[in-house]
């Protein structure tokens, strides 16, 4: 097409070029006004507005079932201010609080537990799993690093369903292995019972994480795999003259090469356990007792179940806190991480 | 090397490591693979090995039975919701590829007002999680009768921020003199972008096209508010209605699963080198 293009020029184009920049220029304008003006538009409409309305929703009473609500979208009349009366109940600890922010603070306590627990249980799988995945012979790392890449792509629905079958009291995987290598019956309710405990730390809770950890660790495993790939051959070559054993290796060699990738993976674990839905709203829906409920699930069930929009809007203002203030730990230590 | 005299060849030493490696990694793959095998085998079960105890681990009279069922089922016509998922999931990628390679392009090598102030302004969004922004979503979708509309995952999709800020980086290492030549030749502005710089970004679209596939084949929180009507519903959803509603008829429930989870996972198998690509490079989830 180009071709043709230049083909069919004749005398007349040199002619053209001494004002063919002023025309390019203002072609180049056109296009950039013909493609920033929509997006700007476009993120205004779909993004900043749905941003702001957000962090509104949040200083109102609010359902969008309500009646003639009137007001600006709604917001106002029947779906009254409130201010931040929804924040300020959030801090009632007492024991007369009512439910929604007792579920509330067992929700952003499940929350940090699983995030708190997903985060090292992942680090301590992946870093070792990464480093032998690398050290065994090339042609068979695909063949292995597949093993691995198979839950990552598998929706997370279906990770659910079939965890919540292994986890099955009568019928599970599980319980199965258990009674033949105990010989008597096992039928332990690993999701459905509440007073299941390890440590404080709810057996569904447990259960529900090791799921998610099956699913969640071929990312990180790939991400260090490729750092490791990036460290030069020579260093290892040295530590290797120097008499240095494999595990002297990881940890004096590996560990500290890795550090930036090690805590930026770290942090993208941790912003998305935080983030956990699909999982736990299918093996569990938050149960047994809400010990499994967590920010989203209560998010989720306030806004569109029980049309308490308002409030649902102000736990999602604390989850996006918590993302932020993860982010911002980040950034100042990967800050200091790169001044020496 | 060669005038070195040596009585022996030299001893390699044994390699440790990579025996112990090798003795972790095969379990470990055998465990990672069981949830797989196991609901495959048991989706050949009848109803009552199923609900056998303790539960076998091959199915001791293999069927096709559950299968047969659930293709029977006027309920769950599995081809529609094959085709919902395909659609949400093509379409956001065509969108969101073109979206991400035009801006990033243009993020990359233009200078216009308010250049600045827009790009922070959409890197500040990859901030805010979505359950941020889904109820207020939610409100515009239902204002708009989108509502159980297909569309209603696909137009709100259309700006991928992530995406801008990946063909950013990329589009910057495009030559100058490349995108001059193209001008000089007289080509169009919007000639130069789906000529030239397409042509140097598709790596990159193919690594992100298929991550975002995969991100949109496999949602589920976001369908399931906005898609409530069951005709509209995509692959996920229809999966957990299905299983709640069989909930005891886990025989019908796990070759259901079979045959919305496996499918896809093959075509995922066989790009498995550009979404390995996409993970180590963006680090997203």
């Amino acid at each position: 097409m180009a071709e043709t293009t230049l083909s069919t020029q004749s005398a007349p184009q040199i002619v053209r070029r001494a004002g063919m920049f002023r025309g390019r220029d203002r072609a180049i304008k056109i296009f950039i006004a013909a493609t920033v003006i929509p997006m700007v538009l476009y993120m205004a409409f779909w993004s900043l507005f749905p941003i702001l309305w957000g962090f509104s929703l949040s200083l109102f009473e609010y359902s969008a079932r309500r009646a003639g609500a009137g007001g600006f979208l709604g917001m106002g009349g029947a779906n009254p201010y409130v201010g931040l009366q929804h924040y300020r109940a959030m801090l009632d600890f007492s024991s007369e609080a009512p439910k929604i922010v007792k579920q509330f603070h067992q929700s952003l306590k499940t929350t940090l537990l699983f995030a708190f627990l997903v985060v090292p249980l992942n680090l301590i799988i992946t870093l070792p799993l990464a480093v032998m995945l690398d050290s065994i012979h090339r042609r068979l790392q695909p063949f292995f690093r597949t093993f691995f890449f198979l839950p990552i792509v598998t929706a997370s629905v279906g990770v659910a369903i079939m965890w919540g079958f292994i986890y099955h009291p009568q019928l599970g995987l599980l319980n199965g292995i258990l009674t033949a290598i105990s010989g008597k019956m096992v039928a332990i309710q690993w999701l459905g019972d509440p007073h299941l405990k390890v440590l404080g730390v709810p057996v569904a809770l447990l259960a529900v994480i090791a799921a998610y950890l099956w699913q969640d660790i071929g990312y990180n495993t790939l991400i260090f795999i490729a750092a490791l790939q990036n460290i030069p051959q020579s260093l290892r070559d040295a530590a290797k003259v120097d008499g240095v054993n494999s595990l002297q290796m990881f940890w004096h060699v590996t560990i500290p090469l890795l550090r930036p990738t090690i805590l930026l993976a770290a942090v993208l674990t941790m912003i998305s356990a935080f983030q956990v839905f699909d999982i736990i709203q299918v093996m569990t829906n938050g149960g047994p007792q809400d010990q499994t409920r967590v920010l989203v699930i209560d998010i989720y069930y306030n806004a569109f179940r029980f049309q308490r929009m308002g409030w649902a809007s102000a736990v999602a203002v604390v989850l996006f806190f918590l993302v932020l203030v993860i982010s911002l730990i980040q950034t100042r230590l990967l800050r200091t991480e790169w001044e020496y | 090397m060669a005038t070195i005299a040596r009585s022996a060849p030299p001893r390699r030493p044994v390699p440790w490591g990579r025996i112990l490696a090798y003795t972790i990694l095969i379990p470990a793959a055998l465990v990672a693979l069981t949830p797989f095998v196991w609901m495959i085998l048991s989706s050949f079960k009848t109803a009552a090995e199923i609900r056998q105890m303790p539960p076998t681990f091959f199915p001791q009279a293999p069927t096709l039975d559950n299968y047969r069922t659930i293709f029977q089922d006027k309920d769950l016509p599995l081809a529609v919701f094959y085709k919902n998922s395909a659609i949400i999931a093509v379409a956001n990628v065509a969108q969101v590829l073109f979206t991400s390679s035009l801006f990033g392009y243009i993020f990359a090598k233009f200078q216009f007002r308010g250049k600045q102030p827009i790009f922070w302004f959409i890197m500040a969004t990859m901030m805010i999680p979505m359950q941020v922004t889904m109820i207020p979503g939610y409100l515009i979708l239902t204002k708009l009768r989108l509502l159980n509309k297909l569309i209603a995952l696909i137009i709100p999709s259309a700006i991928d921020a992530f995406g801008i800020f990946l063909f950013r980086q990329f589009a910057l290492s495009i030559p100058n003199e490349l995108i001059e030549a193209a001008r000089i030749d007289g080509a169009s502005e919007f000639r130069i972008y789906r000529s030239i710089v397409l042509q140097q970004l598709k790596p990159a679209l193919a690594t992100f096209g298929m991550l975002t596939f995969m991100f949109n084949w496999n949602a589920y929180l976001w369908p399931l508010i906005v898609l409530t009507e069951k005709s509209k519903r995509t692959l996920p959803i229809i999966l957990v209605w299905y299983t709640t509603k069989n909930s005891v008829q886990e025989h019908l429930t796990l070759a259901a699963s079979v045959l919305v989870v496996l499918p896809i996972l093959i075509v995922f198998l066989l790009s498995q080198k550009w979404i390995v690509r996409g993970i180590t490079l963006t680090g997203i989830k």
